[in-house]
């Protein structure tokens, strides 16, 4: 049953697993839907969705899906089943007249049904241009006031539920939505992914094993047998690069989080920051006000930065794509005989792992865009939010050659 | 169906938490619940095992916790000792096997509530260690060769506060529920049930506050429920009258607790 609702939320993000959908379909048999389209839809909402930052995408699915639907609130056996999307795409299709005559075979009096029908219609259309509304019918007066409501459902007065497309409609999860830009914990979560444990460094067996040595103690008849091991160490080194260009103001804020997150996440074997303006050139800085002299030379970091050094480049790539790609240097000064986007592609060169974080990359294609795409080409761009951050994240871990 | 949840005399839970919880008994699942803290994710455990007439059993999770910790401990070191002393018994290892509390909660002859409290807060593969034991109720001591088996399912009841991403794996096989941030009515409604004296019209000016605190967009950390409670506790101690709450904000402190928060309060407020 529902099968169609399932692919609506596939198409609509949420990864829902064939096991949460049989267990979705076991509570319909169990009767826990209590025969009210809300209840279902709680029901549906805490068996299939396992995060809050899902519930908008949940709520566009299950709008998507029941929207035209309009009852109150009370669901039969038989309305589930047309609540079934596949019956309801045939009914869709079926025009108006088809099923007035529909409501003749439960002896409503056509004429009020239409009038009042066509009414319904009309407001409808000021409401949510339009769209073909399938009326579920009970028998009832199916064509009561609905108020305000956004999806057109009625809610029954006692039931003391709210609708589910009010619910739907009000979009209150909105903002949990991990698309997003992040906060400081969520970022802390996310550099979390960034580690790789190994004992296989080059330690010595430092650390007292406690459990293996009282059990081999144990074992032994208590005869003292102590175990040691090598200390699990994160191996990741991280390097990160940001732009505190004027541009990057307004994302001072945010910025700032990411900074204390990657300090505060104390799990990397090395972190090192620096800073550049717009674009990467000879000179990296080692403070956010980029002032003259103030510097390391990038080659210097090269050198010294070794291969391993997985490398966060945090930036609007926001400039002209004179600066991008002019030889001569940018106001502040020579670029060392290479323009910025050599300068990127030697970074790319240089270490095997390297992501573009942008705090505002637009979405798709921007081929006017110039610079941003250009770089987007060059080095693998994700935008600063939480799922931006875990892509990145996971791209930094991949393997490479 | 036996068992049905729902609101007792403390608790009152929204209809779609007592769905959630029914649902989860219903299909002996784990319910997971979530939401900010301060609204109420521990207190449910404790209603749904007095509105159920059942124990309940809290295993409270800390950063140390693990899987194993809930299931069963081997006390080598006791026997140790006992070996040295030659007490009676050594040799019998099961002296020494204590269960933890999902292994308490599996022996027990009567259906129990499991609530494992603030799962987030353990490593981040704690809640896949305990996959099979949530799934099949069952575990394996292996110094023992015994399988402890659930007698009566127990309905567990796992919080989070989603200061960890939990797998996928362990997700799948919960039901889960987000706990909404009280709306002013049910708020209202919870500080009644504290401070039934309340003052009217403190207690408006005092939500009014609160709530515009907790949609200014700069704010870190947003107030919780509890610290509501706590101000509102606080004002009517000190003696405020209700005109001075929104032009002084005295004890604003209890509410708002960071610095950088508290000069944004300021700054909005005045």
């Amino acid at each position: 049953m529902f099968s169609h609702f399932f692919y609506t939320l596939k198409a609509k993000g949420l990864d829902v697993s064939l096991s949460e959908w049989l267990a979705f379909e076991e509570a319909l048999s169990k009767g826990l839907a209590k025969s009210s389209l809300t209840a279902f839809y709680y029901m549906a909402r805490s068996i299939l969705v396992k995060s809050e930052t899902e519930y908008d995408k949940f709520d566009m699915a299950f709008e998507e899906e029941f929207k035209g639907i309009f009852s109150n609130d009370a669901l039969t056996k038989q309305m589930l089943s047309w609540l079934d999307k596949p019956d309801m795409n045939e009914l869709l299709h079926e025009n108006e007249k088809q099923w007035l005559s529909n409501m003749e075979e439960i002896h409503i009096d056509k004429d009020d049904v239409e009038t009042k029908f066509k009414n319904r219609l009309k407001d409808q259309d000021s409401e949510h241009n339009g769209g073909t509304y399938w009326i579920g019918t009970m028998g009832k007066t199916s064509f009561g006031n609905t108020g305000g409501n956004v999806g057109g459902i009625r809610v029954g007065g006692t039931t003391g539920y709210q609708s589910a497309f009010q619910v739907v409609g009000a979009r209150k999860y909105k903002d949990f939505r991990n698309d997003k830009v992040i906060d400081n914990r969520q970022f802390m979560m996310a550099l979390r992914k960034l580690r790789q444990f190994s004992t296989k460094l080059n330690i010595p067996k430092t650390e007292l094993d406690i459990d293996s040595t009282i059990d081999k103690t144990c074992n032994n008849g208590g005869c003292l047998q102590i175990v040691m091991e090598r200390p699990r160490k994160n191996s990741v080194k991280l390097l990160l690069l940001m732009d505190s260009g004027g541009t990057m103001i307004p994302y001072a804020n945010l910025l700032n989080e990411l900074f204390q997150s990657v300090h505060k996440s104390n799990h990397y074997k090395e972190v090192k920051t620096y800073y550049f303006h717009n674009c990467i050139y000879s000179h990296v800085y080692k403070t956010p006000e980029c002032e003259n002299g103030d510097w390391i030379d990038t080659e210097w970091m090269f050198r010294n930065l070794d291969k391993d050094f997985k490398v966060i480049i945090v930036g609007d790539a926001a400039m002209a794509p004179e600066e991008l790609y002019s030889k001569d240097g940018n106001y502040r000064g020579p670029n060392g005989g290479l323009s910025g986007m050599e300068w990127l592609q030697l970074m790319k060169r240089n270490y095997k792992n390297i992501v573009w974080m942008n705090p505002k990359m637009a979405i798709g294609d921007a081929p006017w865009r110039e610079a941003e795409t250009a770089i987007k080409n060059l080095l693998p761009m994700y935008p600063l939010t939480v799922n931006g951050l875990k892509q990145a994240m996971e791209k930094l871990m991949m393997k490479k050659n | 169906m036996g068992n049905q949840f729902n609101s007792t005399a403390d608790y009152v839970a929204s209809e779609q938490l007592m769905a959630s919880v029914n649902i989860a008994i219903a299909l002996e699942k784990p319910l997971l619940i979530k939401g900010e803290p301060g609204t109420g994710k521990t207190m449910l455990a404790k209603a749904v095992a007095n509105s159920l007439s059942k124990k309940l059993i809290i295993w409270n999770i800390k950063s140390t916790t693990k899987a194993q910790d809930g299931l069963y401990m081997y006390d080598t070191i006791q026997r140790l000792y006992d070996g040295q002393f030659g007490e009676e018994g050594v040799d019998d290892i099961a002296r020494y096997i204590k269960l933890g509390k999902l292994g308490e909660a599996f022996e027990s002859e009567e259906q129990v509530i499991l609530l494992i409290d603030e799962i987030d807060k353990a490593d981040l593969e704690f809640p896949n260690d305990l996959l099979w034991e949530l799934d099949q109720m069952e575990f394996y001591i292996h110094e023992t060769k015994r399988t402890v088996k659930a007698k009566q399912r127990p309905i567990v009841i796992i919080t989070s506060n989603a200061e960890k991403e939990l797998p996928d794996a362990f997700l799948r096989r919960c039901i889960f529920h987000y706990i909404d941030f009280p709306d002013r009515n049910l708020m209202e409604e919870i500080v009644r049930t504290h401070y039934p004296n309340v003052e009217e019209v403190l207690l408006k000016e005092a939500m009014d506050v609160f709530y515009d605190i907790r949609n200014m967009r700069n704010i870190r950390k947003k107030p919780s429920t509890s610290e509501l409670i706590d101000w509102i506790n606080a004002l009517q101690i000190g003696g405020i009258s209700a005109d001075r709450i929104k032009k002084e904000l005295p004890f604003v402190g209890v509410v708002v607790k960071k610095d950088e928060d508290l000069t944004e309060v300021n700054k909005n407020m005045n």
